[in-house]
């Protein structure tokens, strides 16, 4: 009876998901309802977790509950701790959980919202998933080692090497991206600077109450740093209508961007208590509790999705970045479905903290399901937009104009109707002085998380404060992101200029901080300022570069993942990595190559830096933009070597991984694993 | 008396499904570090096991800044 009542319950689940699926894919005419993407996306998650989760642990990984994990047998109480799976889950999702997951569909947004979320709910459950749990389970039975380590020791020296300059070029340009979705969001906005500004002096003050007051409190110092954060967000609207103070906090591009370079450096050299430990506690805090209070949003409010299924940008006409759904919406949605980063979080400190074989499956397959549900949200509040408001938020200047007249115009002879008037009293309620040309993804998604929120508490009387409370806390969190990247960074770079002068790779040497703080700035700080300059709003040339970069890694981390199966002589199951490897190389091999040579300006790299030429050459350029346009011309230059050379990399990983396969298939080699030897646990089941 | 008993277990049940929640949560957070490091410190001491069984305890502010230098040695926040 128990058995028939699963059989029933699980086909209702199936067919529930699948109807889900069958709305969005196929309704077209009537305005579809966000309960739909709810349950299309909710059904398959639970089906993926119970049925291909269940498959790869027992038949793919064959997870052993008898063997002792690294949390148990090196178990010192700091770095291996055996943690309990529920709380490891919690650790693990905030760690990878990210800018990426909202900012990315917000801009895929623009072929519509099929192709996004398809990709979200089927790339997530058959490769994002898979990659957290396989590389976690892999780094469990070897000590917790790195996706670097794991690389050099199963695939090759080489790979070791790959992966550790892959991580240092994707934080570079990761660092640069959302440094510029800061500034876009935050350009010639008093009230949203402001807020954002006051964080840093909270964050000091929480950190010097966990260091000397009340060591190590994190919950009371958070409590008090969250009061004093909304009390920032109310003072913000007072000083963006006082003219005195609304002048000092009303900034340019550049100038934000020279604001966050400085904030980058000093984050990394700063010490950690101080400024990096209490702004990450705050941003995890308000990011776990925005997910939440998106999706209980969303389930009230049930918005009515505005966006067509596919709208005409499909083409690779979009103005928001340029380049066909393939490649490119696979690209740009990365940390939703499939990102190379996490496999870092999943060799990091998850594997050390694990207490048995059997935990990875919900900690590593779970939370990444977790994550591609905050995407399906982030679409959903995109989507939710009247797609006018979104193409005007989101186009640069240098496409649909300035004035809202001119953007009015060119986005309603799109075929996606706005009037000036509209975007006008838009901003007024939203407190901005305009809304337009506000590329990055990051204040559409305010817009519309302002508008769930505000219908569930408020009205549209609040629809400011929840629109500055959803910039502050998207910015928050990028700032995070940027702080522990660069401190990051900072020890890659120390641990690169330690080959050449040893004294570089103390870590706690002042010299060697500044210096190496110093080199890492510059590098994401000069991709910033190209984007902050570009006329095209940055976003166009850095998200996908980005994008690429990630998929890369994802692409290294399922080669050394699909090595290591094939070593486990577990032939039949090689397909679970190696299709999503298959896929992602297709997809970044392409973009890729689109991004470098694709004869379009908009697209290719070296095309945009011939027509730049050209209009120097030509006279068209005007003379006092001539050094600006010089810049730009290197810049194209730059990121198609940038991406050149990652893709070279991960040829030469690939290259090396297919002939590992050929000697061991063909009997050459004898498969060596390096796997920690099988000690059995100490611990009853159930412990 | 059985509506009033069901209504007591739903209460026990509610107060035991908070207090787990707040356990979480100090958990995840990491309020509850230097308490886990120093029941972790006793375990391994009573059992003589452990990296270093006779190392002597950190303080609540020596352990919360040698947990900081470790946590930011690293990859922690992905994008």
């Amino acid at each position: 009876m128990k058995k028939l009542l699963k059989i029933l319950l699980w086909t209702g689940i199936s067919l529930a998901g699948a109807g889900g699926l069958a709305a969005i894919a196929f309704e077209r005419g009537e305005p579809l309802g966000a309960t739909w993407f709810i349950v299309a996306a909710g059904c398959t998650y639970l089906v993926a977790y119970r049925f291909y989760s269940a498959f790869i642990a027992a038949k793919v990984l064959a997870l052993d509950n008898t063997r002792a994990t690294p949390a148990e047998r090196l178990d010192d109480g700091r770095d291996f701790v055996p943690t309990n799976k529920w709380v490891l889950m919690g650790h693990h999702f905030a760690a990878i959980a990210g800018p990426g997951p909202l900012v990315g569909p917000t801009l895929a947004a623009q072929f519509g919202y099929l192709p996004g979320t398809l990709w979200i709910i089927v790339g997530a459950v058959l490769g994002g998933c898979v990659q957290d749990f396989v590389i976690l389970f892999l780094s469990i039975r070897r000590n917790g080692k790195s996706l670097g380590q794991m690389a050099r020791e199963e695939v090759s020296r080489r790979g070791g090497m790959i992966a550790l300059l892959a991580v240092l070029a994707i934080m570079v340009i990761l660092l640069a991206v959302v440094g510029l979705v800061i500034v876009n969001a935050l350009k010639a906005s008093p009230w949203g600077t402001f807020t954002l500004a006051m964080t840093i002096p909270i964050a000091m003050l929480m950190g010097l109450y966990m260091r000397y007051w009340r060591p190590g409190r994190v919950l009371e110092a958070s409590a008090l740093g969250f009061a004093l954060i909304v009390l920032a967000l109310v003072a913000g609207q007072w000083v963006a209508e006082s003219p005195s103070w609304a002048r000092i906090f009303t900034l340019s591009g550049p100038a934000l961007a020279v604001a966050i370079i400085i904030y980058g450096f000093a984050a990394s050299a700063l010490p950690v208590w101080l400024l990096l430990a209490p702004r990450d506690y705050l941003s995890a805090f308000i990011k776990v509790g925005v997910v939440f209070a998106l999706a209980g949003g969303i389930l009230l409010v049930r918005p009515t999705i505005h966006m067509p299924a596919l709208t005409r940008f499909i083409d690779g006409t979009g103005p928001v970045f340029a380049g066909t759904i393939f490649p490119f919406c696979f690209i740009t949605i990365a940390c939703g479905a499939v990102s190379g980063f996490h496999s870092l979080i999943s060799s990091g400190t998850t594997p050390k903290m694990i207490t048995r074989e059997g935990h990875a499956r919900l900690v590593g397959y779970g939370s990444m399901l977790m994550e591609s549900f905050v995407a399906v949200m982030a679409m959903v509040a995109a989507c939710a937009l009247a797609p006018g408001v979104y193409f005007a938020i989101n186009s640069p200047a240098g496409i649909v104009g300035t004035s809202p007249e001119a953007a009015a115009a060119t986005i309603s002879s799109w075929g996606y109707p706005v009037e000036a008037q509209t975007m006008n009293s838009l901003a007024q309620q939203v407190g901005e002085e305009t809304l337009l040309n506000r590329t990055g993804g990051a204040p559409s998604l305010a817009v519309g998380m302002a508008q769930i929120f505000s219908s569930t508490i408020g009205g549209a009387r609040l629809l400011g404060i929840w629109y500055h409370f959803a910039i502050m806390f998207e910015a928050l969190f990028i700032l995070t992101v940027l702080d522990a990247g660069t401190r990051v960074g900072r020890f890659m770079v120390q641990e690169l200029l330690g080959h050449v002068w040893s004294p570089m790779a103390r870590s706690g040497w002042y010299p060697s901080i500044l210096i190496s703080s110093g080199l890492i700035v510059a590098a994401w700080g000069y991709f910033l300022f190209q984007g902050v300059l570009d006329p095209l709003g940055g976003i166009n040339s850095l998200w996908p570069l980005f994008g690429i970069a990630n998929q890369l890694l994802a692409t290294v981390a399922l080669v050394v993942a699909t090595t290591i199966l094939i070593k486990m002589k577990r032939l039949q199951w090689v397909w679970v990595t190696l299709v999503p490897t298959i896929w992602l190389v297709t997809v970044t091999m392409t973009a890729s190559f689109q991004k470098i040579f694709h004869s379009n300006p908009r697209i290719g790299f070296l095309a945009q830096a011939r027509v730049l030429r050209e209009q120097i050459t030509s006279g068209a350029a005007v003379a006092d933009r001539i050094g600006i346009t010089e810049r730009l011309i290197f810049n194209n230059y730059l990121d198609a070597a940038v991406t050149a050379l990652l893709v070279g990399m991960v040829f030469v990983l690939i290259a090396e991984a297919l002939f590992e396969w050929y000697r061991i298939l063909s009997a050459r080699k004898m498969p060596s694993l390096r796997e920690a030897p099988y000690v059995a646990t100490r611990w009853a089941e159930g412990d | 008396m059985s509506r009033l008993r069901r209504f007591l277990a739903r209460c026990r049940a509610a107060l035991r499904a908070t207090r787990w929640v707040w356990w979480w949560f100090r958990q995840v957070s990491g309020d509850a570090a230097y308490e886990n490091y120093l029941q972790n410190a006793a375990t391994a001491k009573t059992l003589s096991r452990g990296a270093h069984p006779d190392e002597c305890i950190l303080s609540r502010e020596e352990f919360f800044l040698d947990a900081m230098r470790r946590r930011y040695s690293g990859v922690t926040r992905c994008c």
